[in-house]
């Protein structure tokens, strides 16, 4: 699965920890519209596991596979 | 070799299987030296060593006397508990090319990390133990503070969740339109040489413990460093057990846990019974239950209680310096405040050692602490279920009006 749509918006969570980037990404994904794609960038280890599958468990599906970019995770999430 | 670096290095162990070898190796520590695994006596201890250093004279302070302040943290196998733990996350970091200095956007979140760890060092020290010697192995001793610990850290953490969902509290994130380019990645990898050499220079020292005949340093350099390496690859965070059930339904950690603590507790319950050891029971008191809620609730504001803390700071997230301080500071000033204040007056002379094992036998001890455990864990189950269910109705409803 590529993403060949460009993100609508992009949540950048560098230097942010847990619980910190499970709320932001729930709560970005909960106020776009329904279709729309978001982007985002985080580099807490606990994240690389908690924003996936609560994304999902909340609802939503992903557009590719996440992207490991060295010590950082991008993810595409369909709001 | 590539199919044992991939699992190994590159991705995150199974929670439910860290805490079961945690679970087992702490039963082992225990059976091996009669000691538990633990963080913050030694946290407290090292509060002293920094307050003679800068001459203040605590001689008279009981709370030193109960915790045994001898010698240096090196000489100390709980010292070498905590800096094994350190050295095996930092080792875990390093060879799977994690490292990176991470500072927080919201700068709100030094005063939160520093706040949160002074209440949770506090607290956990109050109680005589944090998520691991009231909690993870103190139920496996059979001590009955740890079951008024874990009560009062729900509760705790209950409020931590409500003030974290506060707008002033958790700040704005920085949602921008588009697409945004991700950071640049170094092409040269030299971190995982970096954490092999550290992994030498540790299993060295930890040869030289045993080879010079102190064993218990040795063991607590080696279970330390196993611990360490578990809590990193498991990304296990007991802050997270209860505070994400409350803020975002998920359950993973707290069955984990309690999975572990089980495992934990049968095999505790063999060694006792067959190398006739003592269990270490702590006193139950009023201070038990004050100190789980203000741990829970410092925790939750830290984002990291004391263990949480250890494998993050060496991830290079920049928040958890001031937590560490915090913890130490917070306590630090619990063992000034247990006869200076009168702390200990107040909240826990009247309290009184409770072992399941003396009140009930071993097979009552186990028996009720299973019944426990697993009374907890129906209420995490419960607890996600309805988490869903109420998503479930909030999204058919926006559905409806949209």
């Amino acid at each position: 699965m590529q993403a060949n749509k460009e993100a609508d918006f992009t949540l950048d969570l560098r230097g942010e920890s847990c619980p910190y980037p499970v709320i932001y990404t729930l709560e970005a994904l909960e106020g776009m519209n329904q279709g729309e794609l978001l982007q985002v960038i985080t580099d807490c280890p606990g994240s690389f596991r908690n924003v996936p599958e609560e994304a999902i468990a909340h609802g939503y599906t992903f557009a590719q596979d996440p992207i490991k970019n060295g010590q950082e995770f991008l993810f595409y999430i369909y709001a | 070799m590539k199919n044992f670096i991939q699992p190994v290095f590159q991705r995150y162990w199974n929670p439910y299987v860290v805490l079961l070898i945690a679970g087992i190796l702490s039963a082992l520590y225990f059976g091996l030296t009669s000691t538990v695994w633990a963080v913050t006596g030694e946290f407290t201890r090292l509060g002293g060593d920094l307050l003679k250093l800068f001459g203040v004279d605590i001689s008279g302070w009981e709370y030193y006397d109960m915790v045994h302040l001898k010698g240096t943290t090196w000489s100390r196998p709980d010292g070498w508990i905590v800096w094994g733990m350190f050295i095996g996350a930092l080792m875990m970091v390093l060879l799977s090319n994690n490292f990176k200095i991470r500072f927080p956007q919201q700068k709100r979140r030094y005063v939160q990390g520093l706040v949160g760890g002074i209440i949770a060092g506090f607290g956990a020290r109050l109680a005589l133990g944090c998520n691991l010697a009231a909690f993870f192995t103190g139920v496996p001793q059979f001590s009955f503070h740890s079951w008024i610990f874990i009560v009062a850290t729900g509760i705790g953490t209950f409020f931590g969740a409500k003030l974290t969902k506060m707008r002033w509290w958790k700040g704005k994130p920085t949602l921008t339109r588009g697409a945004a380019k991700p950071s640049k990645v170094k092409k040269r990898i030299i971190q995982p040489y970096v954490g092999a050499a550290i992994a030498i220079v540790y299993i060295g020292l930890t040869v030289y413990f045993f080879a010079t005949g102190q064993k218990l340093l040795g063991l607590g350099a080696l279970f330390g460093l196993a611990f360490g390496i578990l809590i990193e690859r498991g990304q296990i965070c007991f802050t997270s057990a209860f505070r994400d059930l409350f803020l975002v339904g998920r359950s993973v950690m707290a069955k984990a846990i309690i999975i572990g603590m089980a495992v934990s507790s049968v095999i505790t319950v063999i060694i006792i019974s067959v190398y006739d050891l003592t269990p270490i029971t702590q006193i139950a008191a009023l201070s038990t239950f004050v100190g789980g809620i203000l741990f829970g609730l410092g925790i939750v504001m830290a984002s990291g209680c004391e263990t949480g803390m250890m494998y993050r700071l060496m991830e290079g997230q920049v928040l958890f310096l001031p937590v560490f301080a915090g913890n130490i500071i917070g306590a630090t000033f619990l063992a000034y405040a247990w006869d200076h204040l009168g702390v200990y007056d107040v909240l826990v002379e009247s309290g009184t050692k409770i072992n399941l094992m003396d009140s009930f036998g071993p097979v009552g001890a186990i028996l009720a602490t299973l019944a426990m455990l697993g009374v907890l864990y129906a209420l995490t189950v419960y607890r996600e279920k309805r988490y869903h269910r109420q998503l479930a109705m909030k999204r058919g409803v926006n559905q409806h009006a949209s």
